[in-house]
């Protein structure tokens, strides 16, 4: 048995744990935590059985298994990075928001900062 | 053409100034202004000096003439102009200018620039620096932006990084900004041009000091704002 095929099922299954405990938290949405985990036992089945993924591969028109464990994961980071820019991007907005409200309902007059 | 500016219509008048660090350097500004018996609205962009409190020495000078306002964190040049035209509706102005406060602009040009308002030549101006009093880095950084500003916004104009504008209230009405920092300046004439805003342009005297070169359109600066103009183009 390889190292890959021991570890790789570990780290999944305390993600999976992780992940639960932060939906039973109210932290994340059942279909985040559904999407996650589904994605974590992925891990555990090509990591135990490396040649599964042979069968998804095929499936798309890719010869090897690793090669489409690898474009799958880029897509997923790829995704990812878009979806946080976004989320930044409207969080940024909405500081920007906040901030100017802030200040348009607080004229400083002379006596505010004279102690 | 100066004099036909009478002291009514300066009190209708209410200047922007968007400061971020300037504690060195605002003072001068607030009171030359106040001199020339504008109106203000002071924006401290949440400078990280004393800037706040140089402001409100100023205001006891002029308490009347300075209206104080200050965003808790930094948000960009962009951001406290904006506070400051949504400040300035409180005070029922006619015309609204908005200028750097760090001394690149000088408050005797405030006449000529509201004088194509006041006159109903034009609802909006902006203050064009002459490219020959620009040091040349900045005159070929300012070139490219203005052809970008071309490019993009499919407006002509010979200084499109200005920070000395001028608009009639109504035109303010009508042009929405939400850029953040310096591409302020490119979306600003592309509102004027988008809304069909007649103006003018007219020029102002810069003062360069090593100072005021280290903030402004450097190339850092220009890269973002030629991403952002894109991004408009692209998607907005």
């Amino acid at each position: 048995m390889l190292i890959y095929s021991v570890i790789f099922p570990i780290i999944s299954l305390i993600a999976i744990v992780l992940f639960y405990l932060r939906y039973k938290e109210g932290k994340n949405s059942f279909s985040s935590f559904l999407i996650w985990t589904l994605m974590w036992i992925f891990v555990i089945v090509f990591s135990i059985f490396p040649n599964s993924s042979l069968i998804f591969a095929r499936a798309f028109g890719i010869s090897r298994g690793l090669d489409f464990i690898i474009i799958v994961s880029l897509l997923l980071m790829f995704y990812m990075g878009l979806k946080l820019y976004y989320k930044l991007e409207r969080l940024e907005e909405n500081m920007n928001k906040i901030v100017k409200e802030v200040a348009l309902n607080n004229e400083i007059q002379l006596d505010d900062k004279e102690e | 053409m100066e004099n036909r500016i009478t002291a009514e219509d300066k009190n209708a008048t209410f200047v922007v100034l968007p400061a971020y660090n300037e504690a060195t350097r605002i003072q001068p500004v607030i009171e030359s202004i106040a001199e020339k018996g504008y109106n203000m609205v002071i924006v401290n962009d949440g400078s990280s000096d004393n800037t706040l409190e140089v402001i409100l020495d100023s205001k006891k000078k002029y308490p009347n003439r300075v209206h104080v306002y200050s965003l808790i964190i930094n948000r960009g040049v962009g951001i406290a102009t904006q506070t400051g035209f949504d400040a300035v509706l409180k005070f029922n102005p006619k015309y609204i200018v908005s200028m750097d406060s760090d001394g690149q602009h000088s408050a005797d040009d405030l006449d000529a620039v509201i004088e194509p308002l006041v006159s109903g030549r034009a609802e909006a101006v902006i203050g064009v620096r002459p490219l020959e009093d620009m040091p040349k880095s900045r005159n070929i950084a300012n070139s490219i932006m203005n052809l970008l500003t071309r490019i993009f916004y499919d407006v002509d104009v010979s200084d499109s990084q200005t920070g000395f504008r001028a608009v009639t209230i109504d035109a303010l009405n009508k042009i929405s900004i939400n850029a953040q920092g310096y591409l302020i300046s490119s979306e600003f004439i592309r509102e004027i041009n988008d809304n069909d805003i007649p103006f003018e342009e007219v020029i102002i005297k810069t003062i360069y000091t090593p100072e005021t070169q280290a903030k402004g359109t450097n190339y850092k600066v220009a890269i973002k704002i030629l991403l952002q103009m894109m991004k408009h183009k692209l998607f907005d």
